[in-house]
């Protein structure tokens, strides 16, 4: 099945059996290895991307479904060069350790930010609540997305004037 | 005028919370783990078969005539040249040969290059297995009913004595004489108390699955893989290959690990051995990565651990006599048990002062799969199985949990249960003090129980300490190697095979060279850990990464720009040229130094005695809970941790493994569970295996002490990796007693089991 | 099933409910089975742990954009929710946040906002087991399920619809259309509450769900649904039938603990155990009917 989507803002096509998981799409034929596959269950959420928006478990979508989506996976969060304030914020802050669970727990923080540009701290732990981490405890990832969500508003704030 | 070079600085690294150097990799996604490594050509997928029952004799293994094996490649036991996993004992088979003793213990290995018909070929095997008898329970192996082991089911024992207990000897008089010795003297005490606490299996869940991909060419055999310990596939393969005369030809590679916690030190050598074998027969690379369920199933798991305590003190809460018995099921095969063994035996006696001890430790077999290393490597079950006890004592005697543990935390110039006098960086009771007044615990311990509405909250604590590093001579033994390079431009590069699993070595030995060679982190480089270009620095385990391995990488480092300043005094120049003109006038220039332990360091082997470990780190934690009455469901509402690192090289990094540490032993206590049936693992899955998620994490609140180590780099660091996992459950515990008054000995504290005790409790009337 | 078998699937999408039904009609009567496509969350899972495909793989459409299956819809009297409704789509519908707010709740607890994104009404009715947290919710809310096939629209009440374990009154080629239910009056008290592992990304062992009419201290409409505590989503009779028969002020904690066990019939399981799930059976019921004002 030929298949058209939309993948960190370019138009992709790829030939596919329709049931394909996402996650393999996006890791095999399309070459985007930074989602990444931790349980294959929706469990872990290490393999999390953004379908039109909104945080999915791409080990769990069929990429028959993602005709004419939109799909945001890590690699369109930022480039080493151009690091958006959520990736840097992780760096500086000990938001990643391992970095197994980094891409997607970016991806389930960027979805929040989107929506609440202002969360507080039980509104971070709720959003990121389907992305285990074994490593980091957590705090260090809820201050990495607090301290990029005041970058986020002042960026916005500096850019409105 | 002089301009210094951009890789020299005066500011200092350590110390200094540098953004970890893998960052910018990881927060792209461009970071390669082994399933990102791109597909090489002919590259098949790998299998394993495995036995479905925990004991049995293996009569044969049947392929399916009607299945179309011409395109799979099949690896049995006889294939294997030398089928051992080389560890501490070969007593584990690569593949099941006649006799199978572990469910999921492998058979068969099998390849092919189409993924679905792999699956099939896995069910197309049949293994003919006569079912023997297992064993599964510690107690009844120990009682030796069933012999499924050597001889008595035995894997290791040990005794440490002091005091009373100590007699020359080791004859069976003797240590009854031992035994009735420390007896005699509890008996003889104020306060005698026995209790029985247990320590349940954890699975270490790193979030990325073991993988290896395996090749061989004309340089040999290639295994790139999660892998904590290079050097340890490395000897397995010389092992089992029969290449213990070619080393160089054995090339194993850490890829980015995911997370490994123990889970990826020993193990890695079986699932890199089995996708070499595939490799060498099908004569193609080979990708063995487990999926998420058999990764629980088949690798290792934290040994289960009882701890039968007696102990006597005084009227006055002064700690006196202890006398224990520990006893730990090692799984179906010795694997690591005896260092495990070891490690919880010499940590047992807790963070205290005592006059006289004997405890008493033995590791069985059972027909479960092979327990292994897990952070804390048989500490945090003795710690348990300690705080418990002095938790339940201080009831006894009327006191406050802390208040007494204060009373007898180890200080400086004390003697522990081994006859070590610890000299110096000794700060369990500084951080008692300071964990005790960050979370207001004695106001909270003294106010009681607070109900509010349908729920309850108490709070508790927890003292202890970890031994840094290699238990007594085992760094001298080990002679780890650092090699530091004088690269263009007067750059370093390290070369070790200590690897970064997310705990920062990349990023903290950059610092800690930068600092010793007076350059910035950013002049220093840090590759890849291969057993090809690095030496070996030994394991990335036991808490020696940066205390041991991080003092060769600044000696080597101090060495080599001792060197490129003194050829700038003689030739003139900034470091860069200077190191650039060494560089063209002799080649290669490499400080390649092994590690030289303190001498300070005493220790007998046989009698386990003496300076165990070079130093110790500590640490106190205190847990705030909330418990529901209505449901028995335990949130942890704040955990506060004082722990004593000695010097913070990276203190946002020392958080890290803090935090993380610590939660880890959060969710040992409270919700993680490994639940069988007959030998199988019921809950192979992230669905039912319960971590933590980050609504259910605590709020951390993290104070660094520092007591420098004399012998550790950057000013004085010592281990920080496992010391965070030996208290958060103790505390935890301790808090639910005060809350609920119901006082578990046993892990986990999950809801059904604390309902089942407070019934069990109210039915006796308490 | 290797996760390679899927590779072997095809799907195809349906313009119209009408022509769905005559495929899965049609199908049904060949003896051939159709996977129906929403979230797949449940579906995808299952397939990893089921055996490598013998045969041909069943046909899977795509039902994830069929319109005629989306939507929420309030006529002010009765509230209409396409099966294909995510609870991510159910959290965010201002009607059902002020007419509805029990299934707000009830959808923020569901796995994490990665499965609410994917997850459907309709799949958890199809899937029909007794821990499906949004059965429960609308056993609660009396809920009638609208379900198709080629042979016409059927209406089934949700206290009809559970016959056993995973089984149901609907027919194998009925398609879960809608659900629909009268709303309650605005500001009823509702409950939701659910006991699981950990707070995210758990299955309940037990979870309540409760809509009341409360009117001079008596109960007079009481929907329950509790999850994973029989064999089926439990609808609490005994339990409704005390709420409903005396005031608020005479229902005593023992009465209302001895019609609870008389509604449940708790196992022992990987999740829990039977005394456990007894144990919070009895106290989340006695926690709603507090909230209501039963001195219990």
């Amino acid at each position: 099945m030929k298949i058209s989507l939309t993948i960190n803002g370019a138009p992709r096509e790829l030939d596919s059996a329709p049931l394909v998981r996402l996650l393999d799409a996006l890791r095999g034929p399309l070459g985007l290895t930074g989602t990444k596959e931790g349980c294959g269950e929706g469990e872990c959420g290490s393999c999390t991307v953004l379908l039109d928006g909104d945080p999915v478990n791409a080990c769990l979508v069929p990429i028959g479904q993602c005709e004419g989506r939109a799909i945001t996976t890590v690699e369109g969060l930022g480039e080493a060069a151009h690091l958006s304030p959520l990736q840097k914020c992780f760096i500086d802050e000990g938001g990643a350790q391992c970095g197994i669970c980094t891409p997607g727990m970016l991806l389930a923080a960027e979805a929040l930010l989107r929506q609440r540009p202002d969360p507080e701290e039980p509104e971070i732990r709720e959003a990121l609540a389907g992305n285990l981490c074994r490593c980091t405890g957590y705090q260090r990832i809820v201050e990495s997305v607090r301290s990029a969500a005041a970058l986020r508003r002042a960026a916005s704030e500096g850019a409105a004037r | 005028m002089v301009q210094s070079s951009p890789v020299e600085t005066r500011s200092p690294s350590v110390g200094t919370s540098v953004p970890r150097v893998d960052g910018a990799a990881k927060v792209t996604g461009v970071a390669v783990y082994v399933d990102d490594l791109p597909r090489l050509p002919g590259e098949l997928y790998g299998a394993t078969v495995r036995s479905p029952i925990a004991r049995g004799v293996l009569r044969g293994v049947r392929l399916d005539p009607t299945f179309d094996w011409s395109d799979v490649t099949v690896v049995r036991a006889a294939d294997v040249p030398v089928n051992n996993v080389a560890l501490i004992i070969e007593d584990q088979p690569i593949l099941a040969v006649d006799r199978v003793n572990h469910v999921y213990e492998p058979v068969v290995l099998l390849a092919c290059a189409d993924k679905a018909k792999l699956a099939r070929a896995v069910r197309a095997v049949t293994l003919d297995i006569d079912p023997l008898p297992p064993v599964f329970d510690m107690e009844a192996s120990l009682a030796g009913a069933q012999i499924i082991a050597g001889e008595d089911n035995v894997q290791k024992r040990y005794l440490i004595t002091k005091g009373c207990a100590d007699v020359a000897g080791d004859d069976a008089a003797v240590r009854a004489a031992s035994a009735a010795a420390i007896d005699a003297v509890i008996a003889a005490c104020d306060v005698v108390v026995t209790g029985r606490y247990f320590a349940h299996h954890q699975e270490q869940l790193y979030i990325e699955p073991q993988g290896v991909v395996a090749w061989w060419d004309e340089a040999g055999a290639h295994a790139t893989g999660s892998i904590q310990c290079p050097f340890y596939v490395h000897k397995a393969f010389t092992k089992a290959f029969a290449l213990e005369a070619t080393p160089s030809r054995i090339h194993i590679t850490q890829a980015v690990t995911g997370g490994g916690f123990g889970g990826k030190e020993e193990y890695p050598s079986i699932i890199a051995l089995h996708a070499a074998l595939l490799a060498k027969k099908s004569g193609h690379p080979v990708r063995l990565i487990y999926d998420r369920k058999e990764d629980i199933e088949a690798t290792t798991k934290r040994h289960p651990c009882l701890c039968e305590i007696t102990s006597g003190c005084d009227k006055d809460g002064r700690l006196r006599a202890l006398s224990m018995r520990v006893t730990m099921d090692g799984g179906a095969y010795v694997t690591l048990t005896p260092v495990v063994l070891s490690r919880g035996t010499l940590h047992a006696a807790g963070a205290y002062r005592w006059d006289d001890v004997r405890i008493e430790s033995v590791a069985v077999a059972t027909n479960t799969p092979p327990n292994g290393a897990f952070r804390g490597f048989g500490a945090p079950q003795t710690i348990w199985a300690i705080e418990r006890h002095l938790d339940a004592v201080a009831v006894k005697l009327g006191r406050d949990p802390l208040n007494f543990k204060a009373q007898n935390v180890l200080r400086e110039g004390d003697v522990t249960a081994t006859g070590q006098v610890l000299r110096s960086s000794v700060a369990g009771l500084e951080c008692l003090e300071k964990a005790a007044e960050a979370s207001d615990y004695h106001a909270k311990r003294a106010r009681g129980p607070i109900t509010l509405g349908r729920k309850v909250r108490g709070i508790g604590g927890a003292v202890f300490m970890h031994g840094a590093g290699f238990t007594g001579s085992g760094e001298r033994y080990l002679k780890g190697k650092v090699a530091v390079d004088l690269l263009a431009g007067g750059r370093l590069g390290i070369r070790t095979a200590s690897t970064d699993i997310g705990q920062g070595t990349e990023t903290v030995f950059r610092q800690i060279a930068a600092d010793a060679a007076g350059l910035s982190v950013d002049a220093v480089d840090f590759a890849v850990p291969s057993t090809t270009t690095c030496p070996d620095s030994g394991p990335t385990v036991a808490s020696r990464t940066v205390m041991v391995v991080g003092s060769i990488v600044e000696n080597a480092s101090k060495q080599l720009a001792a060197r490129v300043r003194e050829e700038s005094a003689k030739g003139g120049g900034t470091f860069a040229e200077a190191a650039d003109r060494l560089i063209a006038r002799e080649g290669l220039i490499t400080s390649l130094l092994q590690y030289a332990p303190p001498d300070f360091i005493q220790w007998d082997d046989a009698k386990y005695k003496g300076d165990a470990y070079p130093c110790f780190g500590w640490a106190c934690d205190i847990a705030e809970v909330e418990v529901d009455l209505d449901t028995f469901e335990v949130t942890v509402i704040d955990f506060w941790s004082a722990t004593d690192v000695g010097k913070a090289i990276n203190p946002v990094m020392c958080k890290g493994q803090i935090e993380g540490g610590s939660l880890q032993a959060i969710g040992w206590a409270l919700s993680e569970e490994i639940t069988w049936r007959d030998g199988h693992i019921t809950n192979p899955r992230m669905t039912n295996y319960i971590i933590p998620t980050s609504l259910d994490a605590p709020r951390f609140q993290t104070i660094l002490v520092e007591a420098p180590f004399a012998f550790g780099p950057g000013g004085g660091a010592k281990g920080i990796g496992e010391l965070p996992m030996d208290g958060g459950a103790p505390a935890i515990a301790a808090a639910v007693e005060h809350a609920t008054g119901v006082a578990m000995a046993s892990l986990p504290l999950t809801p059904e089991r604390l309902l089942a005790s407070k019934h069990a409790a109210e039915r006796k009337g308490v | 099933m290797s996760l390679a078998d899927l590779a072997r699937f095809e799907m195809t999408r349906q313009s119209s409910l009408d022509a769905l039904c005559a495929v899965v009609t049609e199908r049904h009567e060949k003896g051939l089975a159709t996977i129906l496509y929403a979230g797949g969350t449940d579906w995808m899972v299952e397939q990893e742990m089921r055996a490598p495909l013998a045969a041909e793989p069943p046909l899977v459409v795509d039902i994830g954009r069929l319109d005629e299956l989306r939507g929420i819809a309030c006529d002010g009297q009765t509230l209409r929710i396409g099966a294909a409704t995510t609870y991510l789509e159910i959290e965010r519908s201002p009607v059902i946040q002020a007419r509805a707010p029990m299934l707000v709740r009830m959808a923020k607890d569901v796995g994490a906002v990665q499965i609410q994104a994917r997850g459907t009404l309709g799949g958890n009715l199809a899937t029909a087991s007794p821990a499906a947290d949004g059965v429960a919710a609308l056993a609660a809310y009396d809920a009638t399920v609208v379900v198709k096939s080629a042979r016409g629209e059927r209406r089934i009440a949700m206290a009809a619809l559970q016959t056993g374990y995973k089984k149901s009154t609907r027919a194998a080629d009925e398609i879960i259309v809608a659900v629909e239910f009268a709303l309650p009056p605005a500001g009823s008290p509702w409950y939701w509450r659910k006991v699981g592992a950990r707070r995210a990304q758990a299955i309940s062992k037990v979870a309540l769900a409760g809509v009341a009419v409360v009117d001079a201290g008596q109960v007079t409409r009481l929907g329950l649904g509790m999850v994973s505590v029989a064999p089926v989503t439990a609808l609490m009779a005994a339990t409704r039938a005390l709420a409903l028969g005396s005031p608020l002020a005479a229902i005593t904690g023992e009465a209302l603990d001895r019609a609870v066990d008389a509604d449940v019939a708790p196992i022992d399981d990987v999740r829990s155990t039977q005394e456990y799930r007894r144990h919070v059976a009895r106290a989340l019921t006695r926690d709603l009917l507090r909230q209501l004002g039963a001195p219990v």
